[in-house]
C-alpha cells in the first residue's frame, strides 16, 4: 500500500510540473476551456457521454452537442448545469453509481464558464502553434539559443539553478553520439579541446557543422525514423519471407544526409509517386507505405490482409505524422478527441485505391537501379514506357469498349473438364455462361455456338469476367480469375476445323499486374486477370490476326483455361463469364496499323533498354486507375465483411480543410495538407521527436499521443514557438533545428544531479541538468565496432548478417539464410542499420537493447535494464571479438602498461581517466595476467572498458 | 472513485513512464530484475491495489503450456463421434459448407470417419483413442474442453490468436502479460521461458513468446537444450569464472565512481544486472541439465539427455517449474495433417506425433502430482484450431493421403492442476464433430480463465497501446469459464 501511495505522490508531482501552466487562466477573471473545464467534462462526463457511448444522443466531446444543453450566459437556465447540481439523486449526474458529484470548486468553475459565455475552446494541439518572445529572465548571461530563455524561466519559476556547464570532452562525446552515433576518437578530441582553448564558443559551433556534415549523420537519425515507420526487411505474418526494400532505408540514409526539409520529407513519402515528373527516388519514398505486413501462408485471404495493411498504414501514418492514435476509431468515435467513426473511413479512402493487395509478388514493385548514377535514365526511360504503353492501350480499348463493335454467340452451350458445373444462363442478355456451387482449380470452359445470320467474318473475341454477385463484390470483392490461355476454332457444316490465330489482347486497364498478351502462350499459365481478387465486370478482347471469313452453318468452339491458383488454396476461376464477337474491320486495322506496329516496336526496344539497367525490385505505390479504382465503406464496428454507407476521402472536420475542392481528393493532396502550415500537429510532432531524441524525454512526454488523453507539453510556448520557427525561420532543416539545441546552455549542462533535483523533479522534465541516457541499441553496438577498430565505413546495400548465436536462425521459410561473413570480410563489421531485420526473429544484440521488431510504429523506445543485456555485452560473438580487438589496440599502444591503459580508457571513455581509475584498472590487469596468454589481461581490461555505465550511457 | 478517464490518464502515465514503472514495481520488473525490492504483493492483503495482478485469489501460481503447433486432430484423440464413421465417404452436407471460409477445401468434400478406436477411461469415463496408451490412464486429473472455437482458419493468425488474443503479430503474448502482473519468483532465472521441439520453428516465430508493447524484459526467453541455454550465458572461450569475477568487481568500482559523481540511479541498477546475470550463468545451466535425473524418471518421461526433444522438454518443465519459473511454455511442431502427404498423414506422420508427446506429457501430469506440485501448476494443453469433419480436397481434387483441413468452429483443449476440475469435460460437439452443440468456449474465454486461475481479473489488466486500453482478452466481452473450476 505504502509503495502505491509514494507512486501516486511521484505521480502528482509529476503530473502538476506537466500540466499546461503557460496557459493564462489559472483562477484568474476568466474561466478557461481548455484548462479549466474540459479536464473536469472528461474526468466525470465522457464515459458515457464521449465519443463511444453517446448516452442519450449527447456527447461532451463535440461542441455542438454539449452546447445543445448548455444556455451560454444562463447557467441556472441550462440543463447540464442543473443536472450536476441537483439536489435530487435520480436527477444529478454523474449517477452515483458512476462516481463521486461535482465538489463545489467545480461546478463553481462550470456556473463561471457558462456565466461568460460558455466558450467552447479546441484542445491545445488542435489549434495553431504560435511564436513568442523570448521570456524575460533573471540570469541572462546563461543565454544562448532562443530555447534556452523558455527552459530557465521554468527553472528560476520553480527555484532551481541549472546544472554547470559539462566539460568540453564530456559535450564532445554526448553530441556525437547523439549526432552520428558513435563516439569521438581520442584524436578529435585532443583537436576540439585545442579549439576550445583557442576560440572558446566557437569551436563548438564548428564541431556541430562538422558532425552535421558526417555521412554517419544519417545512419544515426534513420534508425528513429525506421522505427517509427516499422521498416523491417522481411514480410511479417506468413513465411515472413524477405522482402527487398533495404533501398528505402537508404533513401532515408541519404534525405538526412542532404537535411531534406521536412515538408519534402513528408510529402514523397505519403504520395512521391504522385508527383508530377516524380524521380525513381520519389518513388522509392514511398516504399515507406509498404512496410505493412502481408501475409503469404497457404489458403489465406488476400482480401482481409489487403485491408489490415491499409489499415495500419492509416493508423500508422496518423500515429508518425499527426502524433494522434487513430486506431480506436476504427471500431468507433474517438473516446475523448472529435474524430468520429466516418471520419476513420474517409481517411482511409486516401489509401484504399493502392494497387498491392496482399501479392507474394509485393506488386506493384519499382525496379530500383543497383547504381544509383542510373537512377535518372531509369526514371526516364520508365517515363517513356508508360507513356507508350498508355498511349497504345487507350487507341486499343477505345474500339474495345465500344459496344455498337460486339454481336453474341447464339444457341451456345458449355461444359468444364471437370468437377466444375457450368450452364448458359439463357435469362442473360447476350452469351453468358455461369457455374453452380464451388470451382475446382485447372478449369478450362468451352464455349461452341452459332453466329448470327448477319455475320460474314470474324476480327475479335470479347471475354468478360464477373463476380458472381455484381452488387456485393462492389463492396467485398470475391476472388478473382487468371486466363491461363486462350483459344478458340471454327467448325464448317462440313465438320471441317479451323484453328483461329490471335494476334493481340486488349485488356481493360493500361499497366495490369499480369500481362494479358501471356493468355496467348499457352505455356505459359498467366493472362488476362482479374488478380487475385475481383470487384466488377472485367473485359479483353482477344484481337484475331487477319478478318476470317465466316461461311452459314459455320460453328465456333472458344476454350478459356484457367489454370491459376492463389496462395495454393484458391482456384482463380471466373464464375461467370459473358462472351461476344465482332466483324468490325476496325480491330484488324487497328492492330495492323503501321503506327501501331512501330509504337510496339518501340515500347520492345525501350524495355530492353530498360532491362539492361541492373535492378533490385522495390514495393512502391501506385493508384488502381479510375475505371477500376477501388469505392471504400465504413465498416461496422471495423468489421470488413460488414460494410456499410460508402465515402470518399477526406480528413477529419477538427482540422483545417483539404485544399481540393475542384476534385476527387488524392493522397498527393493529403500528403500536402499534412505537409503545410496550416496543419496545426505535424511540426509540432517532428520538433518535438527531435527533442525527445536529444533530452531523453519529450516537451510532450507521450510522443505518440498529442490528444486530449495525453500528456500535456512541458513548455508549452516552447514546444510551439520551435514548431513555428521550424516551419519559416528554418524552413524545415532537420539539421537547423538539432544544431540550435545541442549549442544550447539547456543542452550543454552536465548531467549531474543533486538529491533536490532528483526530489523536485524526478524525470528531468525541467531540464535542471543535462540528459543522461542509456544508448540506443544500434549505437552501443557500433560504438563498441569503432573503440575496437573493427567498424566498417562502408554505406548502403543489401542487408548484412553479423554474427549471431548457432541454433538461432531457423526462418520458416527455408530459402531465407543467414550467412555470417568471414572475419576479414568488413560487412561483419558494418555499421547497426545495415544489419537484416526480420521480424519474426529479430536480430538478438538490437533486440535485447530495446531496440523494436518493427510491426508497428514505435515513437519512442522505453529503456530497460537486464542481466540478458550484460549477457549481450560481455559474452556475445560480437562483443567477444570486439574485446579481443580493442585488447590487441592497448598492448600495441606505445609507453608502460599504465599509459597503455589509460590509452584504453580514453578510447573508451573519451576523456583522461583519474588516478582512482587508473588504479582500478593497473589492478585488474594485475589480477588477470595469465602466464600462457599475454592477452587475456588486456582482454579483461578491455571487456570492463566496454562495459562500462559510463560507456552505456551517453 | 476516480474516473475511468482519470484512472486511464494515470496508468497510462504510469505505465508508460519507465522510471514511474521501476518505482511503482513491486512485482513485475521488479520481481524479475529488481533484487532490492523483490517484497511480492501477496495474495489477500491488498486486493486491487495494483492494476496488474492478484484482483483474485490465485489458485497457480505458475502455467506449464504444451502447444502442438499445427493443430492436432480431436477426431482422432478425444473428441468421438461414431454417427461421423457412419458417414465416412459420403459427401458432405450443404448446410456444413454454407457460408463457410475454409483454408484448402474446395466444392464438395465427403466426410471421413474417425481414423482409430475409441474407449472410455477412468472412473470420469473420458473418450480417448487408442493413440494415447499412456495418456488415457491419466485422464481422471483432466478436465477436457471440447467446444473451443476461434475465428482464425489459418496457422500464423490462429496461433498468434491463442498466444496473444489477436490474430496479428505485434501483441504480447499469454506469458508476457502474467510476468509482467506477476512477475518471477526466481530472480536468478527469467520468468516466461520457451522450449521448442519438433524440428522446426512455429511460423510467426518468437512473435508467439514476444512482450509486444510490454517493457521488453517480458518477452519469453527461448531456452535449449542443445548449445547455450540461454544465449550467451557461457562465458566467452578462455575467460574463467574467476577471471570474470575479477571483472565484476573492477567494473563495479568504477560504475561506483561513476555514480558518485553524476547520481544517476539507473548507475546502481546496472550494477545489480551484471551481478544478476554472473548468477544466472551458474542457475540456468543448473536448471537446464537433466543429466543429475535419476534412471526412473528418465525412463517415465522418455528423455534422452542431450537431444532436443517434447520428452526432454517436459522434463525441463518440471524442473523449471520447481525453480519458481511463472509461465514455461512448450511448442512441438509436426500436427498439420492435410494429408498432402506421408508425414502429413493421418495414418503415419500423426502416429509418430503422437508416440512422440504421449509418453511425455503423462509423465509431467505424474511427475507432478507425486511433488503435490499440480496443486499450485496448471497445465494447458491444445492447438490452435481444429479439424475438419471432412477429409481434404486442396483445389477439388482428392489428396494423396487421410487427412483433414482446419476447423476453427470446434475443437479440443484440456488443462490440469491447480484450480481447475479434475475428470471432468465441458461442451460438446455436434455428431460430425464439426460445430459445437453446446457450451463453447471461445479464445478469449480460455483466456479470462486461465488469468482467473492465477489470480488475474482479465478486464484489470490493462496497458495503454495506440489509443485503447489493451488487454489479453481484447475488445470483445470474454467470460471465465466458472463451470470448470474447482470454486468460484
Amino acid at each position: 500500500m505504502i509503495v502505491f501511495l509514494t507512486l501516486l505522490l511521484t505521480l502528482l508531482i509529476g503530473t502538476g510540473i506537466a500540466a499546461g501552466d503557460d496557459t493564462v487562466a489559472s483562477g484568474k477573471n476568466k474561466v478557461d476551456f481548455n484548462s479549466d473545464v474540459r479536464p473536469i467534462l472528461n474526468q466525470h462526463c465522457v464515459a458515457c457521454h464521449g465519443g463511444v457511448k453517446q448516452a442519450a444522443d449527447l456527447s461532451f466531446v463535440y461542441e455542438d452537442q454539449a452546447l445543445s444543453v448548455i444556455k451560454a450566459g444562463d447557467p441556472d437556465g441550462s440543463e447540464f448545469f442543473s443536472r450536476v447540481t441537483s439536489e435530487d439523486e435520480d436527477q444529478r449526474m454523474p449517477p452515483a453509481e458512476h462516481g463521486r458529484g461535482l465538489n463545489k470548486q467545480e461546478t463553481e468553475t462550470l456556473r463561471m464558464w457558462i456565466a461568460e459565455g460558455a466558450k467552447w475552446g479546441k484542445h491545445w494541439a488542435f489549434t495553431p502553434p504560435q511564436s513568442t518572445v523570448a521570456p524575460s529572465v533573471t540570469n541572462k548571461e546563461w543565454l544562448k539559443q532562443k530555447i534556452d530563455a523558455f527552459v530557465l524561466q521554468k527553472l528560476e519559476e520553480k527555484k532551481l539553478e541549472p546544472a554547470l556547464a559539462a566539460t568540453p570532452e564530456r559535450w564532445l562525446r554526448r553530441v556525437s553520439l547523439d549526432l552520428i552515433g558513435l563516439p569521438p576518437t581520442p584524436e578529435q578530441t585532443q583537436s576540439f579541446l585545442k579549439s576550445v582553448a583557442e576560440q572558446g564558443d566557437d569551436a563548438y559551433n564548428a564541431e556541430v557543422d562538422r558532425l552535421l556534415g558526417a555521412n554517419s549523420f544519417g545512419e544515426r537519425w534513420a534508425s528513429v525514423w525506421l522505427d517509427a515507420v516499422r521498416y523491417a526487411d522481411s514480410k511479417g505474418l506468413g513465411l515472413d519471407a524477405r522482402r527487398s526494400i533495404w533501398k528505402y532505408r537508404d533513401w532515408t540514409i541519404r534525405a538526412f544526409n542532404d537535411d531534406m526539409p521536412y515538408d519534402q520529407f513528408t510529402i514523397r513519402q505519403l504520395a512521391g509517386d504522385l508527383l508530377p515528373n516524380h524521380s525513381m527516388d520519389d518513388l522509392v519514398a514511398t516504399a515507406s507505405q509498404r512496410l505493412t505486413q502481408t501475409c503469404e501462408e497457404g489458403g489465406t485471404d488476400d482480401e482481409m490482409f489487403r485491408v489490415e495493411a491499409v489499415v495500419d498504414r492509416v493508423n500508422t501514418n496518423w500515429q508518425v505524422w499527426q502524433g494522434l492514435s487513430f486506431g480506436c476509431v476504427q471500431c468507433h468515435s474517438h473516446p475523448y478527441d472529435p474524430i468520429r467513426h466516418e471520419e476513420y473511413y474517409k481517411f482511409m479512402a486516401f489509401f484504399n485505391n493502392s494497387v498491392d493487395c496482399d501479392l507474394g509478388s509485393e506488386a506493384p514493385n519499382a525496379a530500383v537501379p543497383i547504381d544509383d548514377k542510373l537512377a535518372q535514365r531509369a526514371i526516364e526511360l520508365d517515363r517513356k514506357i508508360h507513356a507508350a504503353v498508355d498511349s497504345h492501350w487507350k487507341s486499343g480499348f477505345e474500339i474495345a469498349s465500344d459496344k455498337s463493335k460486339w454481336q453474341p454467340i447464339v444457341e451456345a452451350s458449355v461444359k468444364t473438364n471437370n468437377q466444375t458445373k457450368a450452364a448458359i444462363n439463357t435469362k442473360a442478355r447476350g452469351t453468358e455462361f455461369q457455374t453452380t456451387g464451388t470451382v475446382s482449380k485447372n478449369t478450362t470452359f468451352t464455349i461452341e455456338g452459332k453466329f448470327l445470320k448477319n455475320v460474314d467474318q470474324l476480327t475479335a473475341i470479347r471475354f468478360t469476367g464477373l463476380p458472381s454477385d455484381l452488387e456485393k463484390a462492389k463492396k467485398d470483392s470475391e476472388w478473382g480469375f487468371v486466363v491461363s490461355h486462350f483459344s478458340a476454332e471454327l467448325t464448317s457444316s462440313d465438320e471441317s476445323k479451323t484453328k483461329l490465330e490471335f494476334a493481340y489482347v486488349i485488356g481493360d486497364e493500361p499497366q495490369p499486374l499480369l500481362n494479358p498478351q501471356l493468355s496467348l502462350n499457352a505455356k505459359n499459365g498467366n493472362g488476362f486477370a482479374a488478380y487475385t481478387r475481383i470487384n466488377f465486370p472485367r473485359t479483353a478482347a482477344f484481337v484475331l490476326a487477319k478478318p476470317q471469313i465466316i461461311k452459314p452453318g459455320d460453328r465456333i468452339t472458344i476454350s478459356i483455361k484457367q489454370n491459376s491458383m492463389a496462395l495454393g488454396a484458391f482456384p482463380l476461376v471466373s464464375h461467370r463469364g459473358q462472351l461476344a464477337i465482332s466483324s468490325d474491320e476496325a480491330f484488324t486495322n487497328w492492330w495492323s496499323d503501321k503506327t501501331q506496329q512501330k509504337s510496339l516496336a518501340n515500347i520492345a526496344d525501350l524495355k530492353k533498354q530498360r532491362k539492361a539497367i541492373k535492378s533490385v525490385n522495390t514495393p512502391v505505390m501506385a493508384e488502381r486507375p479510375s475505371h477500376i479504382s477501388r469505392p471504400t465503406h465504413i465498416f461496422d464496428r471495423g468489421n470488413y465483411l460488414t460494410k456499410t454507407k460508402q465515402v470518399s476521402a477526406n480528413v477529419p472536420e477538427f482540422l483545417p480543410e483539404l485544399n481540393s475542392a475542384k476534385h476527387q481528393a488524392t493522397r498527393l493532396d493529403l500528403a500536402n495538407w499534412i505537409a503545410s502550415g496550416r496543419n496545426p500537429l505535424t511540426a509540432r510532432v517532428a520538433v518535438n521527436r527531435i527533442w525527445a531524441e536529444l533530452f531523453g524525454i519529450g516537451i510532450v512526454e507521450t510522443q505518440e499521443d498529442f490528444g486530449s488523453s495525453g500528456t500535456a507539453p512541458s513548455h508549452p510556448a516552447l514546444l510551439d514557438d520551435l514548431a513555428v520557427r521550424f516551419q519559416t525561420e528554418m524552413k524545415w532543416s532537420m539539421k537547423t533545428l538539432v544544431k540550435e539545441i545541442v549549442l544550447s546552455s539547456t543542452y550543454r549542462q552536465s548531467s549531474k544531479t543533486t538529491t533536490q533535483k532528483l526530489e523536485a523533479d524526478p524525470r528531468n522534465r525541467l531540464l535542471a541538468h543535462g540528459p543522461r541516457k542509456r544508448l540506443p541499441a544500434e549505437t552501443i553496438r557500433d560504438q563498441t565496432l569503432l573503440i575496437a577498430g573493427l567498424l566498417s565505413p562502408k554505406q548502403f546495400g543489401p542487408p548484412v548478417h553479423p554474427p549471431i548465436p548457432t541454433g538461432l536462425w531457423k526462418p520458416f521459410a527455408g530459402g531465407d539464410k543467414w550467412n555470417t561473413p568471414k572475419t576479414d570480410d568488413p560487412n561483419r563489421y558494418r555499421r547497426s542499420i545495415y544489419t537484416y531485420t526480420k521480424r519474426t526473429i529479430p536480430y538478438p544484440v538490437l533486440a535485447s537493447f530495446d531496440a523494436p521488431s518493427r510491426e508497428f510504429c514505435a515513437v519512442r523506445r522505453l529503456p530497460s535494464n537486464t542481466p540478458l543485456q550484460a549477457l549481450m555485452s560481455l559474452n556475445d560473438a560480437t562483443f567477444v571479438e570486439s574485446t579481443m580487438a580493442l585488447a590487441k589496440r592497448i598492448q600495441a599502444s606505445p609507453g608502460e602498461l599504465k599509459e597503455q591503459l589509460v590509452f584504453g580508457f580514453q578510447l573508451a571513455v573519451c576523456r583522461e581517466p583519474s588516478e582512482k581509475e587508473t588504479k582500478v584498472l593497473v589492478s585488474l590487469y594485475k589480477k588477470s595476467v595469465n602466464k600462457k596468454d599475454a592477452l587475456a589481461a588486456y582482454a579483461n581490461v578491455a571487456s570492463v572498458l566496454l562495459n562500462l555505465d559510463e560507456v552505456l550511457t551517453k | 472513485m476516480k474516473s475511468i478517464q482519470q484512472q486511464f490518464g494515470e496508468e497510462h502515465l504510469q505505465l508508460k513512464t519507465r522510471r514511474h514503472f521501476l518505482k511503482s514495481c513491486t512485482t513485475g520488473l521488479g520481481g524479475l530484475y529488481l533484487a532490492s525490492q523483490t517484497n511480492s504483493l501477496r495474495a489477500n492483503d491488498t486486493p486491487n491495489v495494483s492494476p496488474r495482478g492478484f484482483h483474485i485469489p490465485p489458485k497457480a501460481k505458475r502455467v506449464i503450456y504444451l502447444h502442438m503447433i499445427g493443430a492436432p486432430s480431436q477426431l482422432e484423440l478425444f473428441d468421438y463421434k461414431p454417427a461421423l464413421q457412419k458417414f465416412d465417404g459420403k459427401p458432405c452436407p450443404d448446410e456444413y459448407l454454407k457460408d463457410q471460409r475454409f483454408a484448402f477445401i474446395q466444392g464438395v468434400p465427403k466426410m471421413l470417419g474417425p481414423q482409430f478406436p475409441f474407449k472410455q477411461y477412468g472412473e470420469s469415463g473420458a473418450w480417448v483413442s487408442d493413440r494415447l496408451p499412456h495418456f488415457s490412464k491419466v485422464v481422471d486429473k483432466v478436465c477436457f474442453i471440447k467446444s473451443m472455437q476461434t475465428d482464425q482458419f489459418n496457422h500464423g493468425p490462429a496461433q498468434l490468436m491463442v498466444h496473444s488474443g489477436q490474430a496479428r503479430v505485434g501483441y504480447p503474448s499469454i506469458g508476457s502479460w502474467v510476468t509482467w502482473g506477476l512477475g518471477s519468483e526466481n530472480e536468478n532465472l527469467p520468468g516466461f521461458i520457451v522450449l521448442l521441439s519438433g524440428g522446426r520453428l512455429p511460423r510467426v516465430g518468437k512473435a508467439l513468446w514476444s512482450g509486444g508493447f510490454l517493457p521488453s524484459a517480458y518477452q519469453g526467453v527461448q531456452c535449449r537444450s542443445k548449445g547455450d541455454p540461454i544465449l550467451n550465458v557461457s562465458n566467452p572461450t578462455g575467460v574463467s569464472r574467476q577471471t570474470r569475477r575479477a571483472a565484476l568487481d573492477s567494473m563495479r568500482e568504477l560504475n561506483s565512481i561513476n555514480h558518485a559523481e553524476f547520481g544517476d540511479p539507473e548507475t546502481l541498477t546496472r550494477i545489480k544486472q551484471y551481478e544478476l546475470a554472473f548468477r544466472m550463468q551458474v542457475a540456468v545451466p543448473q536448471a537446464m541439465n537433466i543429466n543429475d535425473e535419476p534412471k526412473y524418471i528418465h525412463e517415465e518421461y522418455g528423455t534422452q539427455p542431450g537431444k532436443e526433444s517434447f520428452a526432454n522438454n517436459c522434463l525441463l518443465a518440471r524442473r523449471l517449474a520447481e525453480r519458481g519459473v511463472r509461465f514455461i511454455q512448450l511448442f512441438d511442431w509436426g500436427w498439420d495433417t492435410h494429408g498432402t502427404n506421408k508425414s502429413e498423414s493421418l495414418k503415419d506422420g500423426f502416429v509418430n506425433k503422437c508416440k512422440q508427446v504421449d509418453r511425455p506429457m503423462t509423465a509431467l501430469l505424474n511427475d507432478l502430482d507425486r511433488r503435490g506440485m499440480l496443486d499450485d501448476t496448471l497445465v494447458v494443453w491444445g492447438g490452435e484450431f481444429g479439424r475438419t469433419s471432412m477429409a481434404e480436397n486442396r483445389g477439388g481434387v482428392k489428396t494423396s493421403h487421410v487427412g483433414r483441413d482446419h476447423n476453427p468452429n470446434a475443437f479440443t483443449m484440456w488443462m490440469a492442476g491447480a484450480g481447475v476440475k479434475q475428470g471432468f469435460t465441458y461442451g460438446e460437439t455436434d455428431t460430425m464433430g464439426y460445430h459445437v452443440a453446446e457450451n463453447g468456449v471461445q479464445i478469449r474465454d480460455f483466456h479470462a480463465t486461465m488469468q482467473h486461475v492465477l489470480g488475474i481479473d482479465h478486464k484489470k489488466m490493462v496497458y495503454p497501446f495506440q489509443g485503447l486500453k489493451q488487454k489479453l482478452t481484447g475488445v470483445k466481452a470474454a467470460r471465465v469459464v466458472k463451470e470448470i473450476l474447482t470454486d468460484v
